[in-house]
This record gives structure tokens, sequence and C-alpha cells, in this order.
């Protein structure tokens, strides 16, 4: 079980993490491929269980830089099949638009993973039970979770790689707003900026903790995300089975200090690893992979340029 | 006559035919075989009861006149009085201890059954008394110091929020709107005329620049944000007193517009009430209904269909313009 099966454990007494860059260079790749060999190297639990895609799908997007691309989630979704896992269900909770069928229709998710019926569940309006959240960083202390959310026995979180304007960047972590029921919430779930967005980030993962991440950086966002930036290149996925040193990397691809985001410098105390010498690269260097994102203002202070 | 307005009649008196053979054959059916046995409706078909979603199915089941529905609609309608919370509103989910937007959609359900005047009354009255978050002193106080603003908007201006706690948002804000503008003066509790005169003011400093609204943001760091067509046409419906302001007009052609390219079977339903409710053309929406369950039935969606049973069948009166005058 993902929720509140993870222990919260200290940095200083996990086992070194592993990340996995590989490069891409399109979405025509063969996805599957390059994911089918990787996923091989973490030797992942799944047979037999429930496996739930956790996609980043907000809104229509002619730019293809705002949604986890549908061709990456079908290639993980033929991976963990061909694992052996009972079922791959697709899940996602879009943040704004109520219209999901609008949202997945637009990006044709349809042609990529078949008919949606037999696989793709709205988060927003699914079957609900109340949680109580594992850790106290915001005020919420217990939230709604959706039940294909609660019932999976492995959670795999699939952002896209942008820069957020309020979080810094929006990534694995991030992502996991989305498994918030807007059905109880609204739309926006505006419950999470009132108790703080790093905060709910921190409470949302340490209760319901992706088991893999798959960031989509193939076509990521810079700027003014996770909406109104502009497309970015980075041709590359990254993934690994601890979400919080793969932001880490992601952030250090994007030329983005991770320690000075705030979510994922609080999240290295107890839900994963985001020093470097504690993550162990597997695939691409960062340096060679390593693609400067730009920054809001706001965030000037969490680029790599002023390290020094 | 020339042989184009002969035709008209003829065309029309089809495609209502077509657009009412689509309801009562495919959305009213599904309607009732997704009723909970506790008589109300989830989200999805098979789901946990919910208050939107029995609400939309239960207007749309009124609108029907077969026996079966009467039926269906009557024990929704149970179902609704039963989740009202002792103060008077409605949650989102049975579990829930405060209110919720669904307040506005219940009371919309009951207020149009017409025997439930008592529970409308309260739930109004609640919905009158609540207000969201970003009405606090202190709310105002940072907003009136900040000189670095990250949206354009006017914090004074507030509407409705989802649920307690939170920020006034478009969607909530015009479904109250929507809800008062319809009841009788006997049933609008004492500061109705304030809230909604706010509330309007609110909806118009939330339009996008170039017309239509979001969600709720129309301008982050300067860029301008992307008008949707749910709350684009939830807010012209909130609005149509003021159908001849420019900024309504321009929300309209871009709703015409983004109608076209429509892929989702809620905003389809959506924005045809809407620019019908306006007197704009919309082209058939039975077509693109069809395509959208053909592929996807809906996404098993409840809301969804009730909202197209009613933009399919005619006298979805509540949202057509009837209009409660705000006293100055």
């Amino acid at each position: 079980m993902s929720v509140a099966s993870h222990p919260l454990v200290p940095s200083f007494e996990r086992p070194a993490s592993r990340v996995a860059i590989r490069r891409v260079q399109s979405y025509d790749a063969d996805l599957a491929d390059v994911l089918w060999q990787t996923l091989r190297e973490f030797d992942l639990p799944v047979r037999g269980k429930t496996v739930l895609l956790k996609p980043n799908f907000v809104e229509s997007d002619s730019l293809g830089a705002i949604n986890t691309h549908p061709a990456v989630v079908a290639a993980a979704r033929e991976c963990f099949l061909r694992l052996g896992a009972r079922s791959v269900v697709v899940g996602e909770g879009p943040g704004t638009e109520r219209d999901t069928e609008a949202i997945v229709e637009t990006i044709r998710l349809r042609d990529h993973i078949g008919k949606l019926s037999d696989v793709f569940v709205d988060l927003n309006l699914d079957d609900v039970s109340r949680v109580a959240l594992r850790t106290r960083a915001s005020s919420l202390k217990e939230l709604y979770f959706p039940r294909t959310v609660l019932e999976a026995d492995f959670i795999v979180s699939m952002p896209k790689m942008k820069t957020h304007h309020w979080a810094g960047a929006t990534l694995s972590l991030k992502n996991m707003f989305g498994i918030v029921p807007g059905g109880c919430y609204g739309w926006p779930k505006n419950i999470l900026h009132w108790a703080g967005i790093d905060k709910a980030i921190l409470d949302i993962n340490s209760t319901v903790r992706p088991d893999f991440a798959i960031v989509d950086g193939i076509v990521g966002m810079e700027g003014n995300g996770p909406i109104q930036g502009k497309p970015k290149k980075s041709q590359v996925l990254i993934l690994g089975d601890d979400p919080v040193a793969v932001d880490a990397t992601c952030a250090r691809v994007m030329g983005l200090l991770p320690e000075r985001i705030s979510h994922l410098e609080k999240a290295g105390y107890l839900l994963g690893h985001i020093k470097a010498e504690q993550i162990h690269q597997i695939g691409e260097s960062i340096a060679s992979v390593e693609t400067p994102f730009e920054v809001l203002d706001t965030f000037r202070r969490t680029r790599r340029k002023h390290e020094a | 006559m020339n042989g184009l307005s002969d035709a008209a009649p003829v065309l029309a008196a089809r495609r209502a035919g077509l657009a009412y053979a689509f309801a009562e054959k495919v959305c009213l059916p599904f309607l009732l075989d997704s009723q909970n046995t506790d008589g109300g409706w989830g989200y999805g078909a098979g789901t946990q009861s919910r208050v939107e979603p029995t609400s939309w199915a239960v207007l749309a089941l009124l609108k029907s006149s077969t026996s079966v529905a009467t039926e269906g609609a009557r024990r929704g309608l149970d179902w609704l009085r039963g989740a009202q919370l002792p103060d008077g509103s409605w949650p989102a989910h049975v579990g829930l201890r405060e209110g919720s937007w669904a307040t506005a959609t219940a009371c919309l359900a009951l207020h149009r059954e017409g025997s439930s005047s008592e529970a409308v009354t309260r739930g109004a009255a609640r919905l009158c008394e609540s207000w969201p978050q970003e009405g606090t002193l202190w709310w105002r106080l940072r907003h009136f110091l900040s000189t670095n603003s990250v949206v354009r908007q006017n914090p004074f201006l507030r509407g409705w929020g989802w649920v307690p706690g939170t920020c006034s948002w478009v969607e909530p804000t015009a479904l109250a709107l929507v809800l008062l503008r319809n009841l009788p003066d006997a049933l609008h509790p004492a500061g109705a005329n304030r809230r909604m005169r706010m509330a309007e003011a609110m909806l118009f400093d939330r339009i996008c620049p170039g017309g239509g609204w979001n969600s709720g943001n129309p301008m982050v760091y300067g860029v301008a944000g992307v008008p949707q067509i749910g709350p684009t046409a939830w807010a012209l419906l909130a609005t149509q007193r003021h159908a001849d302001r420019a900024d309504i007009q321009r929300s309209l052609d871009w709703l015409e517009s983004a109608y076209r390219e429509c892929r989702g079977a809620a905003s389809l339903a959506l924005g045809h009430m809407c620019l019908c409710a306006y007197g704009r053309p919309a082209r058939d929406l039975e077509p693109g209904l069809d395509r959208c369950w053909s592929a996807n039935r809906f996404l098993q969606n409840v809301s969804v269909a009730a909202l197209a049973t009613l933009a399919l069948l005619p006298g979805a009166d509540f949202l057509s313009g009837r209009e409660r005058p705000v006293r100055p």
C-alpha cells in the first residue's frame, strides 16, 4: 500500500537513492523501450499489484508544455503491465478546469491509451475517504482522498518538468495536489493554498507518498509556470523510486538549487534525499543534460548561478 | 415566403426532435440507472451520493414528464433534504461538517420543485451569511500595504468561495447569484441585495482581458489568464441583466468561438445553454454530445448527463434570464 506505508525516516538514516536520467529527443522516440530499460534496473514490486499512474493534466495546451505528454503515460502503462502489474490505471484530478473530458480529449489521451472508461479515473469525482495526515506541517490535519488512490498498491507520480509561480518548481511532489478531490474542495483546491502550498505538499506526500516518479522533461515549461510560462526543451525523462531525490535531480537539471525550493528543502529532512552525495545517478550525468530554466524574479535566488 | 423560410420551422422541429430523442434515449436512462438506493447520485454512476450531482440530476428529471422520472426526482429531493446541515447549508460531501458551493445547487433543485421553501430559505440565509476569507481585516490590510501584487484583482469585492475559509471564485459566485436571482422576495434573506451587487462587481473584476472567465485569476504576474467555457458560461448566466455591457458581449464572442472547438460534453452543454439564453447562435448540441457519449460515455459523469438534459430539453427557465431586479 502506498498510503501511510512508507516510514517517515530522517534523511541521515536512509540509504542512498537512485535516480535515472534518460536523454530523449522527442515524443516520437520509442518511449516504452526507454522506460522499460530503465524500470528493469529498479526491480519494482508491482507483480500482481494495482498501479496508479498520476500524470499532470491541467488544461488544453496547444504548445504541449503544460500537461504530461500522453505518449509518456501510455509508455509507462505498457511497461508496468509488462512488469506484471494486475492493472494500471491513469488517474488525475485537474486543479482548475472542471471539464476533465475536454482536457483529456484535447490532448488525445484516448488515442494513446485506448478507451478511457476502461483506464482513466477522474480523481476529482471519485469516491472518497477521510484520512488523517501523517505530518502537521500545515493546519490541515486531515483530508479526503479518492478511493482509487487509497486502494492503489503502487503510485507513480508523472509530472511535467515546470517552474511554478508560487512553489518555485512543480515536479513529482507538487503533482500530488492532483489527488485532492475537487468534488470535496472545489476548483481550484484553494484550501491547499490557504494552508500554505509548501506545507500542504509535505503533508500530502507524507501521507500518500508516491512509490515512483517519472518526470516528463522532454518539453517542460520555464518562467511563469505552471500554465503561462514558455515551453522549454530539456529532452530528458527523469525517474526513480525516491520522489524527493527525483525532484532534486530535476531541479539541478533545470539549473535550480533544490535546497532553496522550500518544499523540497523540507522534504529532504523526512521524505527522501535532496543532497547530491546521497543520490546515485544512473544514465546521463546532470551536467550533460543541464538546461537552465528561466524563473520569475521571486525565485531568482533558487538559480544555481547564485550558489557561489 | 421563399423556400428557405418554409424549411426553417421544419428544420427547427427536426433539431428539437433529435435533441429530445437524445435526452430521452441516452441522458435520462443513464440518470435513472445511476441513482443510488438512498435516493441520491454520486458524481460517477454508482459512487457515493453527493449534493451537487443530486441537485443537477433532480433538475434534469423534473423536466421529464414520465412517472419514473418524477419518482426518481422525488427520491432525490428527499435525499437532498436529509443532507442539509443544521446551519442551513449543504456540504460537498456528506462527511464534511461545513457548507459548500453545493448549497446553491441544492436550493435551486428544491426551489424548482416548490415544496421546500423552509429548507431553501435557511439555505439562502446561510449562503448570505457566509463570507469568503479574503474579507478579513488582515487580508485587506496586507493587500493595501503590498506593492508587489501577484494577481490583478480587487480584494474588496467578494463573492463566494467553494468551501469556507477560502477566497471568492467565479463559479461558486455565479451559482449563488443564479440562485438568488431565482428566489422570490419572500425567500430572500436579509443582505441578499448587497451580496448580489458586490458579487456581480466581483465577477466583472475577474473577467479575463480578452473576455471570458477562468476559475478566477484573470491576470497573474502580468500575464493574461486564459478563459474556460464552464466558468464563462456560469458567469454569463449570472449576469444576464448586464447583457449590454461591452465586456459581456466580448465574453459571448469568446464563448461562441470556444464552443465551436469544444471537446467535452459538460462544456458543450453549458456553452449551449448560455449562448441560447443570450440569443446567440449555437450549433446543434446533439451531434457533439453524441460524439462524447460514443467515445467516453461522458466519463460516467452524472452531472454532465444532467446538464446535457437541461440543455437539450426546452424550458430551463431558471437559467434563461428570468430576472429578479437587484434593488439599488
